[in-house]
Protein backbone atom coordinates (compact mmCIF):
# COMPACT_ATOMS: atom_id res chain seq x y z
CA UNK A 1 0.00 0.00 0.00
CA UNK A 2 1.22 3.59 -0.39
CA UNK A 3 1.30 5.92 2.50
CA UNK A 4 2.00 9.80 2.17
CA UNK A 5 3.60 11.53 5.00
CA UNK A 6 4.16 15.14 5.21
CA UNK A 7 5.66 17.34 8.00
CA UNK A 8 5.72 21.24 8.49
CA UNK A 9 6.79 23.90 10.94
CA UNK A 10 9.71 22.33 12.93
CA UNK A 11 12.23 24.84 12.18
CA UNK A 12 13.62 27.34 14.24
CA UNK A 13 16.64 29.27 13.68
CA UNK A 14 19.42 26.96 14.53
CA UNK A 15 17.34 23.85 13.80
CA UNK A 16 18.63 21.05 10.33
CA UNK A 17 15.69 21.73 8.42
CA UNK A 18 12.14 20.36 7.99
CA UNK A 19 13.79 18.30 4.79
CA UNK A 20 16.40 16.82 6.45
CA UNK A 21 13.94 15.60 9.39
CA UNK A 22 11.36 14.15 6.64
CA UNK A 23 14.86 12.27 4.97
CA UNK A 24 15.32 10.74 8.99
CA UNK A 25 11.78 9.63 8.93
CA UNK A 26 12.72 7.95 5.31
CA UNK A 27 15.55 6.40 6.61
CA UNK A 28 13.40 4.73 9.90
CA UNK A 29 10.87 3.60 7.76
CA UNK A 30 13.36 1.48 5.47
CA UNK A 31 15.31 0.81 9.18
CA UNK A 32 11.91 -1.54 9.99
CA UNK A 33 12.10 -3.42 6.39
CA UNK A 34 9.38 -0.76 4.85
CA UNK A 35 9.94 0.97 1.55
CA UNK A 36 10.81 1.97 -0.82
CA UNK A 37 10.38 5.75 -0.04
CA UNK A 38 9.76 8.44 -2.89
CA UNK A 39 12.07 11.60 -3.19
CA UNK A 40 11.31 13.94 -0.66
CA UNK A 41 9.33 17.61 -2.40
CA UNK A 42 9.14 20.95 -0.59
CA UNK A 43 5.91 22.82 -0.97
CA UNK A 44 5.27 26.60 -0.69
CA UNK A 45 2.55 27.87 0.86
CA UNK A 46 1.18 30.89 1.36
CA UNK A 47 3.21 33.73 2.25
CA UNK A 48 1.54 36.73 4.26
CA UNK A 49 2.22 38.52 7.31
CA UNK A 50 -0.67 36.73 9.16
CA UNK A 51 1.32 33.77 8.61
CA UNK A 52 3.37 32.46 11.70
CA UNK A 53 6.43 30.86 10.01
CA UNK A 54 10.17 30.91 10.44
CA UNK A 55 11.19 32.64 6.96
CA UNK A 56 9.94 30.57 3.92
CA UNK A 57 6.96 28.39 4.74
CA UNK A 58 7.28 25.75 3.30
CA UNK A 59 6.33 21.91 4.00
CA UNK A 60 7.69 18.35 2.96
CA UNK A 61 6.16 15.54 1.56
CA UNK A 62 7.09 11.75 0.73
CA UNK A 63 5.13 8.63 0.06
CA UNK A 64 6.57 5.14 0.78
CA UNK A 65 5.33 1.05 -0.10
CA UNK A 66 4.40 -0.59 3.22
CA UNK A 67 1.99 -3.20 3.97
CA UNK A 68 -1.72 -2.21 4.96
CA UNK A 69 -1.44 -3.23 8.52
CA UNK A 70 1.94 -0.88 8.86
CA UNK A 71 -0.08 2.04 9.21
CA UNK A 72 -0.18 2.82 13.28
CA UNK A 73 3.99 1.55 13.23
CA UNK A 74 4.44 4.21 10.63
CA UNK A 75 2.16 6.83 12.52
CA UNK A 76 4.12 6.66 15.70
CA UNK A 77 7.55 6.17 14.28
CA UNK A 78 7.05 9.67 12.68
CA UNK A 79 5.39 11.17 15.33
CA UNK A 80 8.05 10.31 17.75
CA UNK A 81 11.27 11.50 15.98
CA UNK A 82 9.69 15.26 15.72
CA UNK A 83 8.57 14.65 18.79
CA UNK A 84 12.34 14.04 19.37
CA UNK A 85 14.01 16.34 16.71
CA UNK A 86 11.69 19.47 16.02
CA UNK A 87 13.19 22.37 17.26
CA UNK A 88 12.38 24.48 19.99
CA UNK A 89 9.61 27.18 19.58
CA UNK A 90 8.26 25.34 16.20
CA UNK A 91 4.67 24.17 15.95
CA UNK A 92 4.90 20.66 14.17
CA UNK A 93 2.08 18.92 12.39
CA UNK A 94 2.20 15.90 10.73
CA UNK A 95 -0.03 14.23 8.17
CA UNK A 96 -0.34 10.05 6.96
CA UNK A 97 -2.45 9.34 4.36
CA UNK A 98 -3.20 5.65 3.45
CA UNK A 99 -4.38 6.04 -0.22
CA UNK A 100 -7.08 4.47 -1.71
CA UNK A 101 -7.37 4.32 -5.47
CA UNK A 102 -10.66 4.16 -5.55
CA UNK A 103 -10.94 7.86 -3.77
CA UNK A 104 -10.24 10.81 -5.66
CA UNK A 105 -9.36 13.04 -2.89
CA UNK A 106 -9.97 16.31 -4.65
CA UNK A 107 -11.13 18.17 -1.34
CA UNK A 108 -7.60 17.33 0.04
CA UNK A 109 -6.04 18.51 -3.58
CA UNK A 110 -8.40 21.83 -3.14
CA UNK A 111 -6.82 22.07 0.65
CA UNK A 112 -3.60 21.79 -0.93
CA UNK A 113 -4.25 24.68 -3.80
CA UNK A 114 -5.78 26.95 -0.76
CA UNK A 115 -3.11 26.61 1.33
CA UNK A 116 -0.60 28.30 -1.37
CA UNK A 117 -2.83 31.60 -2.12
CA UNK A 118 -4.63 32.11 1.18
CA UNK A 119 -5.18 31.77 4.79
CA UNK A 120 -6.31 28.56 6.50
CA UNK A 121 -6.76 27.63 9.71
CA UNK A 122 -6.43 24.70 11.98
CA UNK A 123 -10.30 24.27 12.25
CA UNK A 124 -10.04 23.88 8.14
CA UNK A 125 -7.83 21.49 8.53
CA UNK A 126 -10.13 19.62 11.19
CA UNK A 127 -12.68 19.50 8.15
CA UNK A 128 -11.01 18.21 5.42
CA UNK A 129 -9.23 15.25 7.79
CA UNK A 130 -12.80 14.24 8.87
CA UNK A 131 -14.39 14.32 5.23
CA UNK A 132 -10.67 12.18 3.82
CA UNK A 133 -10.13 9.55 6.79
CA UNK A 134 -6.48 10.13 7.27
CA UNK A 135 -3.76 11.07 10.51
CA UNK A 136 -3.13 14.94 11.45
CA UNK A 137 -1.45 15.56 14.76
CA UNK A 138 0.48 18.36 16.41
CA UNK A 139 3.61 17.92 17.97
CA UNK A 140 4.11 20.85 20.17
CA UNK A 141 3.80 24.76 20.08
CA UNK A 142 0.70 25.64 18.49
CA UNK A 143 0.21 22.90 16.69
CA UNK A 144 -0.33 25.26 13.42
CA UNK A 145 2.03 22.62 11.05
CA UNK A 146 -0.75 21.03 10.62
CA UNK A 147 -2.03 23.10 8.76
CA UNK A 148 1.07 22.96 5.78
CA UNK A 149 1.41 19.26 6.75
CA UNK A 150 -2.22 18.48 5.62
CA UNK A 151 -1.72 21.02 2.45
CA UNK A 152 1.87 18.96 1.44
CA UNK A 153 -0.36 16.06 1.39
CA UNK A 154 -2.85 17.45 -1.53
CA UNK A 155 -0.43 18.90 -3.27
CA UNK A 156 1.75 15.76 -3.23
CA UNK A 157 -1.44 13.92 -4.64
CA UNK A 158 -2.16 16.87 -7.22
CA UNK A 159 1.19 16.52 -9.13
CA UNK A 160 2.11 19.35 -10.71
CA UNK A 161 3.85 21.40 -7.13
CA UNK A 162 6.80 20.95 -4.70
CA UNK A 163 10.56 21.36 -5.45
CA UNK A 164 12.45 17.87 -5.08
CA UNK A 165 14.56 18.01 -1.95
CA UNK A 166 18.17 17.68 -2.86
CA UNK A 167 17.58 17.90 -6.77
CA UNK A 168 21.26 18.31 -9.26
CA UNK A 169 23.65 18.12 -6.45
CA UNK A 170 25.71 15.97 -7.98
CA UNK A 171 25.71 18.00 -11.41
CA UNK A 172 28.50 20.40 -12.43
CA UNK A 173 27.68 24.07 -12.75
CA UNK A 174 28.48 25.58 -16.05
CA UNK A 175 28.60 22.40 -18.06
CA UNK A 176 26.32 20.55 -20.57
CA UNK A 177 24.95 17.28 -20.30
CA UNK A 178 22.44 15.56 -22.43
CA UNK A 179 18.66 14.52 -21.36
CA UNK A 180 19.78 11.15 -21.41
CA UNK A 181 22.56 11.90 -18.66
CA UNK A 182 20.17 13.78 -16.77
CA UNK A 183 17.44 11.17 -16.81
CA UNK A 184 20.30 9.29 -14.95
CA UNK A 185 19.52 10.78 -11.71
CA UNK A 186 16.95 9.88 -9.91
CA UNK A 187 15.54 13.26 -9.62
CA UNK A 188 14.94 13.81 -13.46
CA UNK A 189 12.15 11.18 -14.91
CA UNK A 190 11.79 14.04 -17.74
CA UNK A 191 13.32 17.35 -19.24
CA UNK A 192 10.74 19.59 -20.49
CA UNK A 193 10.74 22.65 -22.29
CA UNK A 194 9.42 25.61 -20.29
CA UNK A 195 7.47 26.86 -23.38
CA UNK A 196 5.88 24.12 -25.41
CA UNK A 197 5.52 21.50 -22.31
CA UNK A 198 7.13 19.38 -24.80
CA UNK A 199 9.54 16.58 -23.43
CA UNK A 200 13.01 16.91 -25.15
CA UNK A 201 15.04 14.00 -26.95
CA UNK A 202 17.61 11.95 -25.17
CA UNK A 203 19.92 13.41 -27.49
CA UNK A 204 19.10 17.26 -26.56
CA UNK A 205 22.31 18.70 -25.20
CA UNK A 206 21.53 21.19 -21.69
CA UNK A 207 23.55 23.85 -20.79
CA UNK A 208 23.78 23.82 -16.85
CA UNK A 209 24.09 27.00 -16.24
CA UNK A 210 22.48 27.72 -12.54
CA UNK A 211 21.45 26.31 -9.41
CA UNK A 212 18.24 24.97 -10.82
CA UNK A 213 15.79 22.49 -9.53
CA UNK A 214 13.31 19.29 -10.54
CA UNK A 215 10.21 19.81 -9.65
CA UNK A 216 6.73 17.61 -9.34
CA UNK A 217 4.60 18.03 -12.91
CA UNK A 218 2.22 15.59 -13.79
CA UNK A 219 3.58 13.39 -10.77
CA UNK A 220 7.41 12.74 -12.46
CA UNK A 221 10.31 14.84 -11.76
CA UNK A 222 10.83 16.96 -13.85
CA UNK A 223 13.60 19.49 -15.28
CA UNK A 224 12.36 22.48 -17.00
CA UNK A 225 14.42 24.36 -19.43
CA UNK A 226 14.21 26.93 -22.12
CA UNK A 227 16.06 28.26 -24.92
CA UNK A 228 18.66 30.74 -24.22
CA UNK A 229 20.26 33.66 -26.68
CA UNK A 230 22.47 30.91 -28.79
CA UNK A 231 19.09 28.64 -29.28
CA UNK A 232 20.32 26.08 -26.86
CA UNK A 233 18.12 24.79 -24.17
CA UNK A 234 19.84 25.48 -20.72
CA UNK A 235 18.07 25.25 -16.94
CA UNK A 236 16.25 28.07 -15.18
CA UNK A 237 17.63 29.89 -11.71
CA UNK A 238 16.00 28.81 -9.01
CA UNK A 239 13.94 31.67 -8.21
CA UNK A 240 12.18 31.68 -11.55
CA UNK A 241 11.20 28.03 -10.79
CA UNK A 242 10.14 28.96 -7.25
CA UNK A 243 8.08 31.52 -9.22
CA UNK A 244 6.94 29.23 -11.49
CA UNK A 245 5.39 27.13 -8.89
CA UNK A 246 3.00 29.59 -7.30
CA UNK A 247 1.09 28.69 -10.56
CA UNK A 248 1.59 24.95 -10.93
CA UNK A 249 4.09 26.02 -13.79
CA UNK A 250 2.02 27.09 -16.86
CA UNK B 1 20.50 44.87 5.04
CA UNK B 2 19.94 46.36 8.22
CA UNK B 3 17.05 45.08 10.83
CA UNK B 4 13.48 45.77 9.50
CA UNK B 5 14.40 46.87 6.03
CA UNK B 6 13.30 45.04 3.01
CA UNK B 7 15.34 44.32 -0.28
CA UNK B 8 12.58 44.30 -3.76
CA UNK B 9 12.69 40.78 -5.51
CA UNK B 10 15.05 39.81 -7.56
CA UNK B 11 17.95 42.47 -6.14
CA UNK B 12 20.41 40.08 -6.14
CA UNK B 13 23.54 41.74 -7.06
CA UNK B 14 22.27 43.73 -3.59
CA UNK B 15 21.63 40.84 -1.44
CA UNK B 16 25.46 39.54 -2.10
CA UNK B 17 27.07 42.80 -0.86
CA UNK B 18 25.45 43.26 1.60
CA UNK B 19 25.23 39.75 2.85
CA UNK B 20 29.08 39.70 2.66
CA UNK B 21 29.42 42.20 4.91
CA UNK B 22 26.42 41.78 7.05
CA UNK B 23 28.44 40.60 10.72
CA UNK B 24 24.75 38.56 11.35
CA UNK B 25 24.77 36.63 7.90
CA UNK B 26 23.95 33.28 8.35
CA UNK B 27 23.00 30.91 5.69
CA UNK B 28 19.53 28.80 5.57
CA UNK B 29 19.07 24.99 4.92
CA UNK B 30 20.02 24.54 1.12
CA UNK B 31 16.66 24.02 -0.05
CA UNK B 32 15.33 27.16 1.41
CA UNK B 33 18.12 29.18 -0.56
CA UNK B 34 17.13 31.07 -3.78
CA UNK B 35 19.83 33.50 -4.74
CA UNK B 36 22.51 31.61 -6.99
CA UNK B 37 25.08 33.24 -4.78
CA UNK B 38 25.88 30.95 -1.33
CA UNK B 39 26.44 34.44 0.65
CA UNK B 40 23.32 36.49 0.13
CA UNK B 41 20.52 38.08 1.91
CA UNK B 42 17.84 35.62 -0.26
CA UNK B 43 19.60 32.82 1.39
CA UNK B 44 20.04 34.05 5.07
CA UNK B 45 18.04 32.24 8.02
CA UNK B 46 17.01 36.30 9.36
CA UNK B 47 15.32 36.97 5.78
CA UNK B 48 11.31 36.53 6.44
CA UNK B 49 9.59 36.30 2.45
CA UNK B 50 6.92 39.40 2.36
CA UNK B 51 4.70 40.15 -0.51
CA UNK B 52 7.33 41.81 -2.45
CA UNK B 53 11.02 40.79 -1.07
CA UNK B 54 12.23 39.75 1.87
CA UNK B 55 12.82 41.49 5.10
CA UNK B 56 15.46 41.11 7.68
CA UNK B 57 14.67 39.52 10.54
CA UNK B 58 17.59 39.76 13.13
CA UNK B 59 16.18 42.49 15.62
CA UNK B 60 13.51 39.91 16.49
CA UNK B 61 16.37 37.48 17.51
CA UNK B 62 18.79 39.85 19.44
CA UNK B 63 19.07 38.53 23.18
Amino acid sequence: MKFYLCIDDTDNLDSIGTGTIAEQIQEKIIHQGYGPCSLVTRHQLFIHEDIPYTSHNSSMCFFCEAPKDALTAIINLAANHLDTVAAVGSDPGLCVLAYDESCHYDELMEFGINAKKKILTKDDAMVCVQDNQLHLSEHGGTGQGIIGALAGVGLRLFGYDGEIKGALKSVMLNQTYSVADLKKLPEVNQVINLTTKEPLADTTPINMYNRSKTVLYQNEYVLFVKKDENHQYATLPKAEIRKLGDHFYV
Amino acid sequence: MSDQQQLSSEAWEKGQSIALSCPEFKPDVEEEWLAEESVSCYNCRYRRFVGSGIRCMKSLFNS
